[in-house]
C-alpha cells in the first residue's frame, strides 16, 4: 500500500528502507550508470543498500567499477550538506573530489586487500555548506563484496566529530590560559604569557593582536602568529586617522566583525594554508569603566562564526582583560610602595634641613658663651659652674645634629669627602690619645699599640676622627672594669685597626642590627643612658665610604671588639676626591664633644656630684655602700651627705619620710638613716612603711632623733629600726653605726640581693603576687615591658594594666578569667591583652606557679610573662588570612564567598554585624549580611552613610570611625564593594585592625576575582563537555542526563549512549572511564565512537567489550575504564548484555518489585583482554523501566555501593509512574548528596515499550491501519484486552473528530497520535490542525455520541482548542 | 479504500433474518454497515432482525448511528469486547453477550 501511494515505480522497492533519500534514489537514473537498473542489480547490492537506508547512524557506501555513491538520511543530514541529491549515484571520486587524495587510497587498499580501514578523527576540509569547512570524522571502510564473494565495494560507517575536536581544542587553550598565573607580575608578562598560550591554537586563532588604550589611541600591546611591523599589526593605532581596526567601536565595548578584504594583503595563515578572511575585534572589558583594549581575533575561514566560537573569543578576551587587571593592580601596589620610599627620601632631605636650621642658633649661642666663660675666670663659682653646664649640653647638642648632617649627606650622596694619604697608625694614635686621660679616669687600662705602617692609607680625616672618637666613647660607655685597647696592623694587604673593650659585651640576639640605625641595645649597663642609637651607623657608613670595611665581634659578658679593614692606595676612591698629603694636623676640634661627654660619665672635678661620687668609691676601698639620707633641715642633710661620701659611700638625699620611702623603694639602698621627725611621713612611719613592704622590710634604718631617753630609743627600735642615734653625735659614731649596720645587713641580706640580681637579669618580666592578686614585687624587665616600676609597689587588682572595663570589655573579661585562675590554680599559663602605662595595648604570656613564702609561711604567686605582641598579631593575622583563603577556595559563587568570608570578619574583631555592599550600578546596592536578610533600605541611615563614604575612598584604604565602625573599598567583578564591620562602643581600631582589614580586603578581592573566573570557565567547560557528548538523538522511550561534579568542577570520563542498529535493535551503552579532567574526556570521546562503530558491526555486546578491550589496550588512559553494553529489542523487550566491570543495571517493574542485571559481567576494559565475556539475556517486562547509570550516582563515603543501588531502585519505584523525563530529573535530584555530586554522573532510563508515535493523513481509510498499530502497542504494554479495546475506541472516536474538521476545511490535514505509558497509565494524545467545534447533537447525533463514549471509556479526557489546531488527551489506569 | 468488513445474511433457527458481520466497523464504512442493516430488515420488515457482531473487532459511534434507526427490531449478539461501548450508550437490554 506505502509504495503505491507514493507512485514510486514497481521494482525500486529496494529503496523503501527510508522515506526521503529512498525517494531520491528511485529518481536516480540508474541506467546510465554502470550499475544498470535496481531491477538487475544482484541480490548483494540490494541486500547492502537496503541496510544502508534503514539505518540511523551515518553511512555511505559505494560500489562497483566506478564506485557509485548512495548514502542514507543520518550521512545526508551530518556531512554531505548541500551535495545533496546531487552526489546520489554519482562516482565517489567526484562526490568527494576534494578530499580524494586523503580517501582514495584508503578505499583502494580496502578493496585490493578485502580488509578494513579505521581513522579516528580525521581531518577533511567539506564543502557542504556554501564554504571550505574543517571537519573531522572517525570512520571505518569495510569492503562490500559481490554474490561471488569478491570485494566490489565499500561501506563506510562514519562518526562525524567535529564537535568534539574542536571544542576539546578550544577547552585545551582556555584551561592553558588559566594555569599558573601565580608568577605572572607585569602586565607584559602577563600578556607574552598569555600569548604563548594562544600561539598554540593557530586554528582558532591564525592571529591574534591585543590593542591596548592609551587615551583614545591605542598601542599594539602583544601578537601573535603575525610579525611586529607587519601592516595589519601597526604599532599604535591613532583615533580619527581612520585606523586599520575599528578603535571607535572597540572604546564604545563593542564586538565587531572586520571582513579581511583586499586592503589587507599578505596576512599570515596561522595552521591552514589560505590566510583568514574574517576577524573577531573583542573589546577587554573593564568593570564600570571603559574597556582596557581590545582583542583581534583572526578566524579560522574554515569555520562559522557560530556562538560556540564567538563564546570561545569572547572568554580568550575575557582572560586578559582579567590578566591585565590583576597586573595593573599589582603595578599599583608597587607605585604606592615606591611612593613610601619617595616619602623616606623627604624625611631624609628634612632632616637634613632641619640639621642646618640648628646649626645657625648653636653656633650663636656656642660663640657668645665661649666668651663669657673665657671671661668668668673671677666671677663667682656658681655662675662657672652653670655656664660649664650650658657649655657641655651646647657641645652635646652640636654632636647630634652634626651625625644627624652627616647622615643626611650620606644618604643624599652629597657627603663631600678629601682623601689624603695619611700615616694611619700615627692619626690614630693621636686620637686615642684625647680620650686617655677618659679612660684612665674611668679606672680602665688603656692600650695603645700603633706601629708605624709601610705605606699610607688614604683618608678623610674629619670622618676618621668620628670613626675612631665613637667607638673609643662607645667602648668607654660600656666597660666598667678592666680594659680599652686600640691596635694598627698591616694584615693581608690591608690596614687593619682594632679597638677591643672588656665591657658589657653584645648579646648574640642583638649582633646582626649593631650597625642599625636608631637601633639601640634595650637595658644595656652603661655608664649612661644618654645616646642617639646613630653612632655605630655613622662608623659604618663612614669605613664604608673609605672602601673599607667595619666588623663587630663579640661575647656576652666578655667584651666587645671593632675591627676596621682599609685599603691601602687610592684606586678604590674617586680620583676627584683625592687631595695631596696635607700637615699633619692636630686632632681638631671635632675630638671636644666626644671627650667632654666622656667625662661626664666618670668622676672629676670635686664641684661636680657625680664626679663627687665616682671620686667617693675610690676612697671608700672594698666596703662602698648606698645610702638614704632622710631630714627636713637642709643643713643636716648636707652634712651628712658630705660626712658619708667622705667615707667613700653613695648618698640620696631627701627632705622628708615620703621622698624616702619611694627613694628606698625605688632605689633598694644598703641603709636609710632617716631623722625621726620630718614633715608629711615621720621616721617611725617610715619604718614601718618600710617594714610592711616586702622589698624594702630588710634594708636597715638607722634613726636620728633629738630626742634623748631610753624611751625614745626603744620606740624606735619596736617600730623596726634596726639602730637609734642621738644627736648630737659624732661623725665617727655615725660613720662606725653606719658600717656595722651596713656590713650586718650585708651579711643577712646576702641571699635577697643575689637573688634580686638574678631576678633583674632575667630576660622575661617576673612578678609576686600576694595570695589576694596584689603584686608585691616586680623585676626590671617588668617595668621595661608594662611601664609600671617598682615605685608604685603594691598594684593591688584591678591592675592598672587591664584593659578598660568600658572601652574593651572583652579584653576586660579575657584579664578576668585569667586573673582568676591565677588565684586558684596552683600553677597556670595564659595570654591576655594588657595596657602599657602610656596606654598602647599590648599581649603578653604568662606562667604562674603557686608557692609557699618560706619566711611568712603565707601563699605567694610567682609569675614570669614576656611581650606576645608582635606574635599575636602575626597569628591573629595569619590565622585569619588563611581562614579565609580556604573559605574563598571553597566557595562557588560570589555570594557564596561573600557569606562564608563575612562571619570571619566579624569574628575577628567581635563585630555586632558584618556587611558587604556592592555599588553594581543598580539603583540600590547589594547588601550581603552577617545578621538577618538586610537589604540596603533596611540598613540604619547612619550606616548607609558611613559606607557610601567609604565607597568615595580609594581602594584598600582602610577607614574607621570612632562611633560606627571600620570599612573599606575594594574591587568585586560587579562593582565597587564597601566592607563594613560594626564595632561595639568605643572598640578601638587600631593600626594593627587597619593592617588587617587592607590584607584580608585585598585577599577578598582577589578571591572574588577568583571565583568569578572559576564560575565563568565552568559554564564553558560544561558546554564543551556537552558538545563532546553531542547532540543526544534519542530513540523513543529513552532519556538520559550528564552531570559533572560540583566541587571543583570536573567532567570528565562518565558516558550514555544509544545507537539504533540496522535491524531496529537498539545497542545502550553506559561507561565510566578512569580519571576527570579533559584527558579523561577525550578517552571518553573515543572509547564511545569506538564503542559506537563496534555495535554497528558486531550487534552483540559480549563481542563489542572484547573488540573494545584490544581499543582499549592501545589506548593510553582507557584501561579500566567499565562499560554496560546491552542491545535491546524495543519490540519484545529483550535486553542481551554484557558488563565491563560496570555497577549493575535496575530494572523496576510496574508492580515496584526491582531486578539487577547482575549477570553477564567481567572485568574492566583491558584487563587481561585475551579472555571471553559472558552475555546474559533479560527480558524487560511491560512498563518496566531500565535504569543505567554510572558509580557517581550511588557511590557516597562510607556507605557500601549496594546502598546507593538499592536508594536508585527505590527513587525509580517512587516514580515509576511518572513521565520518563520527570523521572529522570527526579532521580538526579533525588540522589545528590547535599553539596553536589562530588563525582561525574552519566543516567539512562528506559521505559518499555518505548511511546508510540503515529502521523497520518486525516482520512478515514487511515483509521484501520493506525488501530493495528496502536493495537500492536498496547499488547507490547501489556494491557488487557478490555482496556485495550476501550483505548481504541476512545482513540478512534477522537480520530474520526479529527477527519472530519479536516475534510471540513478544504484539504485533509495531518493527525499525529502519541501514546506513552507509565507503571500505572497510559497517556495518549491526539493533536489536529483543526478546531473542534463544540458538538452539535441535532446536527451530527454520533459526534455527540463519540465524545460520551471517550468520557465513558477513559479516566480522564481533556481538550484544548487553539489556533493551530486542536489536541485531545486521554488517560486510561490500568489495573493490575 | 475503507476498512475490511464483510457480510453474511442468513436465518435464525426461529426464523428470525440474521446479519453476521465479521471486521471493523469504523467512520470509512459505516454506511455498508447502514445499508446491510437496512436489506435485512426489508427482508422481513415485521420479525426482529438479529444481527451478531461476534466476529466484529471493533465498532464505535459510527457504527452505532447505523445501528440506532433499527433499535425497536433488532438484538445483538456480541463478544465481550463490545460489550462496554453498548453498555455506554444504553443497548445493553438488546444486546446478547456471547462467550
Amino acid at each position: 500500500m506505502g509504495s503505491a501511494e507514493r507512485g514510486t515505480p514497481p521494482g525500486d522497492e529496494v529503496f523503501a528502507g527510508d522515506g526521503g533519500v529512498g525517494r531520491d534514489l528511485a529518481a536516480v537514473p540508474w541506467e546510465s550508470t554502470p550499475l544498470g537498473t535496481p531491477e538487475s542489480w544482484p541480490q548483494s547490492l540490494r541486500t547492502a543498500v537496503d541496510i544502508l537506508l534503514s539505518s540511523r547512524f551515518p553511512m555511505w557506501m559505494a560500489w562497483g567499477p566506478e564506485l557509485t555513491f548512495f548514502c542514507n538520511a543520518a550521512y545526508r543530514r551530518d556531512t554531505l550538506g548541500d551535495k545533496y541529491p546531487w552526489a546520489l549515484g554519482r562516482p565517489a571520486s567526484e562526490v568527494w573530489a576534494e578530499i580524494w587524495g586523503d580517501i582514495g587510497p584508503r578505499i583502494e587498499t580496502v578493496l585490493s586487500t578485502g580488509e578494513a580501514t579505521w581513522d579516528e578523527a580525521l581531518l577533511l576540509f567539506l564543502e557542504r555548506s556554501g564554504y571550505t569547512e574543517e571537519s573531522y570524522h572517525t570512520f571505518s571502510y569495510s569492503p562490500l563484496r559481490n554474490d561471488d564473494g569478491s570485494p566490489i565495494g565499500m561501506l563506510c560507517v562514519v562518526s562525524e566529530e567535529t564537535d568534539r575536536v574542536i571544542g576539546e581544542r578550544r577547552m585545551a587553550t582556555l584551561r592553558d590560559l588559566g594555569s599558573d598565573p601565580s608568577s605572572i607580575r607585569t602586565e607584559q608578562q602577563m600578556l607574552a604569557a598569555a600569548g604563548a598560550q594562544l600561539a598554540h591554537n593557530l586554528r582558532d586563532l591564525p592571529f591574534t593582536l591585543t590593542y591596548l588604550f592609551d587615551g583614545s589611541n591605542a598601542r599594539l600591546a602583544a601578537s601573535t602568529g603575525i610579525a611586529r611591523g607587519h601592516p595589519a599589526a601597526p604599532a599604535v593605532l591613532v583615533a580619527g586617522d581612520s585606523p586599520v581596526w575599528p578603535l571607535a567601536a572597540a572604546t564604545r565595548g563593542e564586538a565587531v566583525l572586520v571582513e579581511l578584504d583586499a586592503s589587507f594583503a599578505g596576512l599570515p595563515a596561522g595552521d591552514w594554508d589560505e590566510p583568514p578572511t574574517q576577524a573577531l575585534l573583542v573589546p577587554l572589558l573593564r568593570q564600570g569603566a571603559a574597556p582596557y583594549g581590545f582583542l583581534v581575533a583572526a578566524l579560522n575561514r574554515y569555520r562559522a562564526l557560530d556562538s560556540g566560537y564567538r563564546g570561545f573569543i569572547e572568554l580568550t578576551a575575557g582572560h586578559l582583560a582579567a590578566g591585565v587587571a590583576s597586573a595593573r593592580s599589582y603595578e599599583a601596589q608597587q607605585r604606592r610602595a615606591e611612593e613610601l620610599s619617595e616619602l623616606d627620601r623627604a624625611k631624609t632631605t628634612f632632616f637634613s634641613n632641619i640639621s642646618h636650621e640648628f646649626r645657625t642658633p648653636l653656633t650663636l649661642i656656642m660663640g657668645p658663651l665661649e666668651d663669657l666663660r673665657a671671661r668668668s675666670g673671677e666671677a663667682d663659682p656658681r655662675v662657672r659652674e652653670e655656664l660649664d653646664v650650658i657649655h657641655r649640653n651646647g657641645l652635646r647638642l652640636g654632636k647630634l645634629v652634626n651625625a644627624l648632617l652627616d647622615f643626611s649627606r650620606i644618604e643624599a650622596g652629597r657627603m663631600q669627602a678629601r682623601y689624603e694619604p695619611v700615616d694611619l697608625a700615627e692619626a690614630t694614635a693621636e686620637l686615642a690619645s684625647v680620650f686617655r686621660s677618659a679612660v684612665e679616669r674611668a679606672g680602665l687600662s688603656f692600650e695603645v699599640d700603633c706601629p708605624p705602617l709601610s705605606q699610607p692609607v688614604y683618608l678623610d680625616r674629619g670622618m676618621w676622627e668620628k670613626v675612631i672618637l665613637n667607638l673609643l666613647s662607645n667602648a668607654l660607655k660600656f666597660t666598667f672594669t678592666g680594659s680599652v685597647r686600640v691596635a694598627v696592623q698591616s694584615l693581608a694587604g690591608q690596614a687593619v685597626v682594632t679597638v677591643t673593650d672588656t665591657g658589657i659585651g653584645v648579646p648574640r640576639s642583638e649582633m646582626p642590627r649593631l650597625f642599625e640605625r636608631f637601633h639601640r641595645i634595650e637595658n644595656a649597663r652603661s655608664r649612661s643612658n644618654e645616646g642617639s642609637g646613630i653612632g655605630l651607623a655613622l662608623v659604618k657608613e663612614l669605613v664604608e665610604m673609605h672602601g673599607g670595611t667595619i666588623t663587630a665581634d663579640s661575647t656576652d659578658g666578655l667584651g666587645t671588639a671593632f675591627v676596621i679593614r682599609l685599603p691601602f692606595g687610592s684606586a678604590h676612591l674617586p680620583a676627584d676626591a683625592l687631595s695631596p698629603a696635607g700637615s699633619m694636623a692636630a686632632v681638631s676640634a671635632t675630638a671636644d664633644p666626644y671627650v667632654q661627654e666622656a667625662m661626664r660619665w666618670l668622676p672629676a672635678g670635686a664641684d661636680d656630684p657625680q664626679a663627687q661620687q665616682a671620686a667617693d668609691d675610690a676612697r671608700a676601698g672594698h666596703n662602698p655602700a648606698d645610702v638614704l639620707v632622710a631630714d627636713d633641715n637642709a643643713d643636716m642633710r648636707d652634712y651628712l651627705t658630705r660626712l658619708l661620701r667622705s667615707a667613700g659611700h653613695r648618698v640620696v638625699a631627701v627632705a622628708d619620710g615620703q621622698d624616702a620611702l619611694d627613694a628606698a623603694r625605688a632605689r633598694n639602698p644598703d641603709l636609710v638613716v632617716s631623722d625621726v621627725m620630718m614633715p608629711r611621713l615621720d621616721g617611725l612611719q617610715l619604718v614601718a612603711a618600710l617594714r610592711g613592704d616586702p622589698r624594702t622590710a630588710s634594708t636597715p634604718v638607722l634613726l636620728l632623733s633629738a630626742r634623748a631617753g631610753q624611751e625614745a630609743s626603744i620606740e624606735g627600735l619596736e617600730a623596726g629600726a634596726d639602730d637609734y642615734l642621738v644627736k648630737p653625735f659624732s661623725s665617727a659614731e655615725l660613720l662606725a653605726r653606719v658600717r656595722a649596720n651596713v656590713e650586718l645587713a650585708r651579711l643577712r641580706n646576702h641571699h635577697t640581693r643575689w637573688r634580686t640580681a638574678l631576678i633583674d637579669s632575667l630576660q622575661e618580666a617576673f612578678f609576686v603576687c600576694d595570695a589576694d592578686g596584689a603584686v608585691i614585687e616586680i623585676n626590671s624587665t617588668f617595668a621595661d615591658v608594662l611601664g609600671y616600676g617598682p615605685e608604685g609597689l603594691p598594684y593591688a587588682p584591678v591592675h592598672p594594666w587591664w584593659p578598660d572595663r568600658d572601652a574593651d570589655p572583652e579584653g576586660f573579661r579575657q584579664v578576668e578569667d585569667s586573673f582568676a585562675t591565677l588565684l586558684e590554680d596552683t600553677r597556670g599559663t595564659y595570654t591576655i591583652p594588657v595596657n602599657h602605662s602610656d596606654g598602647h595595648r599590648l599581649w603578653v604570656a604568662a606562667a604562674f606557679n603557686q608557692v609557699m613564702d618560706p619566711d611568712t609561711g603565707r601563699h605567694v604567686i610567682v609569675g614570669t610573662f614576656r611581650d606576645v605582641t608582635a606574635e599575636h598579631y602575626a597569628v591573629q593575622r595569619e590565622s585569619a588570612l588563611a581562614a579565609v583563603s580556604v573559605l574563598l577556595s571553597q566557595a562557588d559563587s560570589l555570594t557564596g564567598a561573600l557569606r562564608s568570608v563575612l562571619p570571619v570578619l566579624k569574628d575577628l574583631w567581635r563585630a555586632t554585624d558584618a556587611c558587604a555592599v556592592v555599588f553594581d550600578g543598580s539603583p540600590t546596592p547589594v547588601v550581603t549580611a552577617t545578621g538577618q536578610d538586610q537589604t540596603w533600605t533596611t540598613l540604619p541611615e547612619v550606616r548607609r552613610e558611613a559606607v557610601t563614604a567609604v565607597r568615595e575612598q580609594p581602594l584598600l584604604v582602610p577607614v574607621a570611625d570612632r562611633m560606627a565602625g571600620a570599612g573599606i573599598a575594594l574591587e568585586h567583578p560587579d562593582g565597587t564593594m564597601v566592607l563594613w564591620v560594626d564595632l561595639a562602643e568605643q572598640r578601638p581600631f587600631t593600626e594593627q585592625d587597619q593592617t588587617l582589614l587592607a590584607l584580608l580586603a585585598g585577599h577578598i578581592g582577589q578571591g572574588l576575582h577568583r571565583v568569578h573566573q572559576i564560575d565563568q570557565q565552568r559554564e564553558t567547560a560544561l558546554a564543551l563537555q556537552r558538545a563532546i557528548l553531542g547532540p543526544a538523538q534519542l530513540p523513543a522511550g529513552f532519556a538520559v542526563r550528564y552531570s559533572p561534579a560540583t566541587r571543583p568542577l570536573k567532567v570528565g570520563g562518565d558516558w550514555y549512549d544509544t545507537v539504533t542498529l540496522p535491524d531496529g535493535r537498539i545497542g545502550i551503552v553506559v561507561g565510566d572511564c578512569v580519571g576527570h579532567g579533559l584527558e579523561a574526556a577525550t578517552v571518553m570521546g573515543q572509547l564511545r565512537s569506538a564503542c559506537r562503530a563496534l555495535l554497528l558491526q558486531n550487534i552483540d555486546p559480549a563481542q563489542t567489550l572484547t573488540a573494545l578491550d584490544r581499543f582499549a589496550a592501545q589506548l593510553p588512559g582507557a584501561m579500566c575504564a567499565t562499560v554496560f553494553c546491552g542491545i535491546l529489542d524495543p519490540a519484545t523487550g529483550e535486553l542481551k548484555y554484557s558488563s565491563a566491570g560496570h555497577p549493575p543495571a535496575v530494572v523496576t517493574h510496574s508492580d515496584g518489585n526491582a531486578d539487577l542485571l547482575d549477570q553477564g559481567r567481567s572485568r574492566p576494559l583491558g584487563v587481561r583482554a585475551s579472555a571471553e565475556r559472558p552475555e546474559a539475556l533479560y527480558t524487560v517486562p511491560a512498563r518496566a523501566t531500565l535504569l543505567l547509570y554510572t558509580d557517581g550516582l550511588v557511590e557516597r563515603r562510607r556507605q557500601p555501593l549496594t546502598a546507593g543501588i538499592d536508594r536508585a531502585a527505590a527513587a525509580v519505584q517512587d516514580g515509576r509512574a511518572a513521565p520518563l523525563e520527570d523521572l529522570a530529573t527526579d532521580l538526579m535530584d533525588t540522589m545528590a548528596p547535599a553539596g553536589g555530586y562530588d563525582d561525574d554522573v552519566a543516567l539512562l532510563l528506559y521505559r518499555q515499550p518505548g511511546p508510540l508515535e503515529l502521523e497520518f493523513a486525516a482520512e478515514a481509510t487511515r483509521l484501520a491501519p493506525v488501530r493495528t498499530a496502536l493495537r500492536g502497542w498496547l499488547e507490547r504494554c501489556g494491557v488487557d484486552t478490555i482496556t485495550a479495546q476501550n483505548v481504541l475506541v476512545a482513540a478512534g472516536e477522537a480520530c474520526a473528530n479529527a477527519i472530519e474538521h479536516g475534510h471540513r476545511h478544504a484539504r485533509a490535514g495531518r493527525i499525529l497520535l502519541q501514546a506513552a505509558a507509565t507503571a500505572d497509565d497510559l497517556h495518549l494524545t491526539i493533536t489536529d490542525s483543526g478546531d473542534w467545534k463544540t458538538p452539535q447533537p441535532a446536527a451530527n447525533p454520533h459526534r455527540g455520541r463519540g465524545l460520551t463514549l471517550m468520557r465513558a471509556l477513559m479516566s480522564e479526557v481533556t481538550i484544548t482548542t487553539g489556533a493551530a489546531g486542536t489536541i485531545v488527551g486521554l488517560q486510561a489506569r490500568i489495573s493490575r | 479504500m475503507s476498512t475490511d468488513l464483510t457480510f453474511t445474511t442468513g436465518r435464525h433457527p426461529d426464523g428470525a433474518v440474521v446479519l453476521a458481520a465479521r471486521g471493523e466497523i469504523d467512520m470509512s464504512n459505516a454506511a455498508a454497515f447502514a445499508a446491510a442493516l437496512n436489506d435485512a430488515h426489508e427482508q422481513d420488515r415485521a420479525g426482529t432482525l438479529v444481527v451478531d457482531l461476534t466476529a466484529v473487532e471493533y465498532l464505535d459511534s459510527a457504527g452505532l448511528s447505523a445501528l440506532f434507526p433499527h433499535v425497536d427490531h433488532v438484538r445483538l449478539i456480541v463478544t465481550p469486547l463490545l460489550a462496554p461501548v453498548l453498555t455506554v450508550v444504553g443497548l445493553s437490554d438488546l444486546t446478547t453477550v456471547a462467550g
